[in-house]
């Protein structure tokens, strides 16, 4: 068996005939089919972590569909791409559980079947697909599809036996969020299993990106997820910097920093509120609603949108702050920062909040890496996985964030960490601005062809972002977002713990749907 | 405690310092208009059919202290069966519009429909595209459109407000009881 070595900054072991491209994010390298599996082994045996799998029609040999397996090696910097062409290759969710729901993806996209496959059901193709479909293969032209006229009811896994009830929830939901279907298997109060059916909001954003100009593009991956607009318009933004040689102008990437931190810092503090709501306590929820209000207003009068929409551009950022608005959000920052850590203080107090938060949803650390978990559910079961610290980008190649954990992996775990992350941004937006150089904050692109992959840190976590450039157009665009693998936590969250408590764990996790159906 | 520190305690509640004499006003007109359509108060279901859960956001913001919307007669049901009013969002995709039929004729009559933001009005970029029905207009009808990429919640409300002033005289109460 061949050996593998992770030393800093290089992966060894694998021939260099094999090598594709090396870049500042990724090593990609062909590995022939006798060999995969051997390889895979290995790196699993190296602690290696599986972070996506990309389809991709004619990356290696026209019109077949070849396999791109990104790994994370421990303490490497640059990521691991295998790529696999083989016509039916071999499922790794016997080495890598997280592979299900990616290998079931490149399925329904490009028909690839994967042998020893333990679910083949479709993921993102919901009942009205016709049989046989799949939108991904680069000799379907993208035009409405016609219902399929007798659809097949989708196969949950259910438990049988004495006793044992099921609760359907959804995708229509009690409250204003996003459509998801869960399927409980409960007995008495106890949830037993669950299973989650999420695709309803699939909106086809990756072919629809193909044949784009790349600057267009920027607008369609703001759209993945709403409050994370600026966060996957940056990490796709990246990806074509990388392939077109842009290097950001400094005052852009401190700006990039900023909205980047403003965006985790909102999306944080309307989780925290989202927990103490479902816990039947308002008052708590209001004040901290209040500070999101807030927060979300600085986002409109800095960049025109509460959403941050539309300020990351391909080279740079759409518009320069004015100092005087950079000394209101420092002091915004400071302000919300104190008030956040009276108003978390005080609901820590209150005991019921103790109680209901405190053992409940536990993900154990022994999760993280089969499922690749990211973001703040890792390191609040007591990993510290950061893209900005691991595989830092932009802004976070000069500017050190130092990431927080917790260990108890509960909800008490995540409340707890989530405060503590607004914290850090929001110190981490005071530093950017005190240090905010001058200059132009875009610059001149030219395209160029070619491919790249880009890691980035969500307010949820890990997102990977794969664009692929041809004749100055988008050729390929994936992306996976932390919510993507994150969202199988949830049913080992639950495991044991009452229904009444699913809302409350959901909640703490808060992922997007919209942002994992793409 | 004692009787009197509760009859002398300052009150709890303080004005806020955020108000928003722009929003005040279109709330006030907002509750005017409800009385005399609904007699009391508007019912919304909020149905996401496609959105990137930015208009769910902001949705939920006008129940937050800035907006607090429930002061104005307008409340979020947990069932359309409750509902006089579905807010939906995003572009239709194909998984949702079953789902967004069986709402709507979950919905008791009288009912009214309003659809929030680019795609849901128009289908915006998604139009044409192998995953999405269309506009909400493709599916159920449409009473009003509010655009934006989300609309802000003053745009929100004061969407309802003209649909509450185009709404006339309910063709419900004919004959029914007399609320004025």
């Amino acid at each position: 068996m061949m050996t593998l070595n992770s030393e800093k900054d290089n992966i060894s072991g694998l021939p260099d005939s094999w090598l594709i491209q090396k870049d500042r994010t990724a090593c990609y390298y062909h590995v022939p089919a006798d060999q995969f599996t051997g390889i895979v082994t290995t790196l699993k045996a190296l602690e290696s972590r599986l972070v996506s799998i990309i389809g991709e029609e004619g990356f290696y040999v026209p019109d077949l569909c070849s396999i791109s397996y990104v790994f994370e090696l421990l303490d490497t910097p640059r990521y691991l791409v295998l790529v696999l062409t083989c016509p039916e290759p071999e499922s790794i969710t016997g080495l890598f559980p997280a592979a299900s729901f990616f290998e079931r993806k490149i399925s329904d996209g490009f028909g690839v079947r994967f042998s020893g496959s333990g679910d083949e059901r479709r993921l993102f193709l919901h009942e009205p697909y016709p049989e046989g479909f799949h939108p991904m293969k680069k000799g379907y032209v993208n035009t409405p599809v016609v219902a399929a006229g007798t659809p097949c009811p989708f196969p949950f896994r259910e438990m049988k036996g004495e006793s044992v009830y099921h609760i359907p929830v959804g995708p229509v939901h009690a409250g204003i969020i996003e459509p998801g279907h869960f399927r409980f298997s409960v007995i008495g109060e106890t949830i037993m299993n669950l299973e989650v059916r999420l695709g309803y909001l699939h909106r086809g954003i990756e072919k629809l990106m193909e044949g784009k100009d790349p600057d267009e593009g920027v607008t369609l991956a703001e759209s993945i997820s709403g409050d994370e607009s600026a966060v996957n318009a940056c990490g796709y933004a990246l990806a074509v910097e990388q392939i077109c040689m842009i290097t950001v102008p400094e005052r852009a990437e401190y700006i990039r920093g900023i909205i980047l931190e403003l965006e985790r810092s909102y999306s944080l503090v309307s989780d925290l509120a989202g927990m103490v709501t479902d816990i039947g306590f308002p008052v708590a929820a209001s004040r901290l609603l209040v500070l999101r209000e807030e927060l979300q207003r600085a986002c409109d009068s800095l960049t025109g949108s509460r959403f941050l929409k539309g300020i990351i551009r391909i080279g740079g950022v759409s518009r320069d702050f004015s100092s005087d608005s950079l000394l209101i959000l420092d002091s915004l920052a400071e302000e919300t920062g104190k008030r956040l850590e009276e108003i978390v203080s005080w609901i820590s107090s209150v005991p019921s909040v103790i109680d209901r938060f405190s053992t409940t949803g536990v993900i154990r650390e022994t999760l993280i890496d089969p499922l690749a978990l990211s973001g703040p559910v890792a390191r609040a079961s007591g990993r510290v996985l950061d893209v900005r610290v691991d595989h830092p980008y932009g802004i976070y190649r000069d500017q050190i964030i130092s990431p927080v954990s917790e260990r108890a992996g509960d909800v008490l775990a995540r409340f707890n960490l989530k405060s503590e992350e607004i914290l850090v941004s929001l110190n981490f937006i005071r530093q950017l601005v005190s240090g905010i150089p001058t200059g132009p904050v875009r610059c001149a692109i030219a395209m160029h062809d070619g491919f790249a992959l880009a890691g980035i840190e969500s307010p949820r976590g890990r997102t990977i972002h794969y664009v692929r450039i041809r004749d100055s157009r988008i050729e390929r665009y994936f992306v996976a977002t932390a919510s993507f693998s994150n969202w199988q936590a949830i049913e080992h969250a639950v495991m044991g713990n009452i229904v009444p408590d699913f809302p409350l764990i959901n909640k703490s996790l808060n992922l997007s749907y919209s942002g994992t159906d793409v | 405690m004692n009787i009197f520190s509760s009859v002398f305690k300052r009150p709890v509640c303080k004005t806020a310092s955020h108000a928003d004499d722009a929003f005040e006003q279109i709330g006030l007109q907002t509750k005017k208009e409800i009385s005399r359509v609904f007699g009391r108060s508007l019912a919304i279901r909020e149905v996401d059919c496609g959105s990137d859960n930015a208009a769910e956001i902001e949705l939920g913001n006008l129940s937050a202290p800035h907006y607090d919307i429930e002061r104005f007669g307008v409340t979020f049901v947990a069932s359309p069966r409750h509902a006089d009013l579905l807010a939906v969002t995003g572009v239709v995709t194909h998984a949702m519009a079953t789902v967004l039929k069986k709402t709507y004729e979950a919905t008791p009559d009288p009912k009214f429909v309003i659809a929030i933001g680019d795609d849901a009005c128009t289908g915006g970029i998604y139009l044409g595209t192998y995953a999405v029905i269309g506009p909400v207009e493709e599916v159920i009808p449409v009473d009003l459109k509010i655009l934006g990429n989300p609309p802000r919640p003053v745009e929100i409300l004061s969407g309802i407000l003209s649909l509450m002033r185009s709404a006339g005289k309910p063709k419900f109460m004919d004959g029914g009881p007399d609320y004025d």
